[in-house]
């Protein structure tokens, strides 16, 4: 079964098994949106991380979108919040409602209705377009963005490159 | 003198597999498992209080205020003490620290195999399935697995998979029809359910399967259950996977 994978077994030095070794994850790219971060990079992630953390540190570039954008001081504060350094991070952009229509701890859960309206839009092969121009206002006791313009839709308001 | 609750398959299955969980035990279940999120707590409402429940919404324990509607919901966390990294729960459950996981499947074989990666041939699938997740991994080092469906057909119970995602400790899978146990590697009916007959899970069943000559039925809800149901799911989320 490996091989015809293209999967390579490796002698466990310390015992007798046979294992498959399987080739790392090198994704170009993680984009991570996350409550709060600074200008720099560095980022907390509040509730579950789930795989945030690991595919920050896989990726060779990351990219990190925020609610809130922070002083360094504050994060300061209490480093160990800090889920990803900023020595891992290429970009920050402040995108408020980012995560929409998913969630973002603990500042909005799933947007359900959103997520259904996209799963029946997504049926059209034009779905897609329809969706990303579509006017979703916050649902479920979601607040609409802080962003001027239309509620419910990400938008990007600063982006701050980080020293290379 | 109240009537008894109404019940169907949804009941049935949840409660068949709420059955299965023992007090005290570490629990896991992961994305897209409504009706093992259900069973959980249905079990630690009904019989297994001491249940200890790991999320991979990363909860450990939680006290949800309502049963949510994704099980990647952040609701899975609320009132736990702790949280537990995804890398945390693969470390625990490879070294031999989860009892029970429960796991899905598009298809199951008579080994208790599951196939959730593609359906046609795996040079060029016809459907591409959302994938394993953990299951490789966690199918051979949990103590326990047990599968569940909400749909139970010859096209999900087959001879021989489109694509072998996970194999390893499967004990139980539980159906709208029945409860299989893995016995000495094979998939057996352990009881059918009182809604179905002997021979409607074979004539749904693709795989090859001898049933005994008085094969057990499985107990239907009983009026605790199905009041602690009503507690434990006000909001009905079971009923999400069936038609």
């Amino acid at each position: 079964m490996p091989a015809s994978l293209g999967l390579k077994t490796v002698r466990d030095p310390y015992g007798e098994a046979e294992l498959v070794a399987v080739p790392r994850l090198r994704p170009d790219w993680a984009v991570i949106h996350v409550p709060e971060a600074d200008a720099r990079g560095n980022a907390r992630i509040y509730g579950t991380p789930f795989w945030d953390r690991l595919m920050a540190r896989a990726a060779r570039r990351v990219l990190v979108t925020a609610e809130r954008i922070l002083p360094s001081e504050e994060l300061a504060r209490q480093p160990e919040l800090t889920a990803i350094p900023e020595l891992f991070v290429e970009a920050v952009v402040h995108a408020p409602r980012g995560a929409w229509p998913g969630s973002c701890y603990p500042h909005y859960g799933v947007d359900y209705p959103a997520v259904e309206a996209y799963l029946a839009m997504a049926r059209d092969p034009n779905g897609l377009g329809a969706h990303l121009d579509a006017d979703s206002p916050g649902s479920a006791g979601v607040p609409p963005a802080p962003a001027p313009g239309r509620a419910g839709r990400p938008r990007s308001q600063a982006v701050v490159q980080s020293p290379c | 003198m109240v009537g008894a609750p109404s019940w169907g398959p949804p009941e049935m299955v949840v409660v068949a597999m709420a059955r299965l969980l023992r007090d005290g035990e570490v629990v896991f279940h992961g994305v897209n498992s409504i009706l093992p999120m259900v069973a959980v707590a249905l079990a630690r409402r009904v019989h297994a209080p001491r249940l200890r429940l790991l999320t991979i919404a990363g909860g450990i324990d939680p006290s949800p205020r309502a049963l949510p509607r994704s099980t990647t919901d952040p609701e899975l966390a609320h009132g736990s003490a702790a949280v537990l990294s995804n890398e945390d729960f693969y470390d625990l459950c490879m070294r031999g620290g989860v009892d029970t996981v429960f796991l899905g499947a598009a298809q199951i074989d008579g080994a208790g195999q599951t196939n959730v990666s593609l359906l046609g041939p795996r040079e060029r699938p016809n459907v591409r399935l959302p994938g394993g997740g953990g299951a490789a991994v966690i199918m051979p080092t949990a103590e326990r697995v047990i599968l569940s469906r909400s749909e139970h057909s010859r096209r999900s119970f087959v001879e021989r998979l489109d694509f072998v995602t996970a194999a390893g400790n499967v004990d139980r899978v539980v159906t709208p029809l029945c409860v299989f146990q893995r016995r000495s590697g094979r998939l057996e009916v352990e009881s059918i359910h009182p809604t179905s007959t002997p021979e409607e899970v074979l004539a749904r069943t693709a795989f090859p399967l001898t049933l005994a000559p008085n094969c057990p039925r499985t107990a239907p809800p009983t009026r605790e259950e199905l009041t602690a149901l009503t507690v434990v799911d006000g909001e009905n989320v079971r009923a999400l996977e069936f038609p």
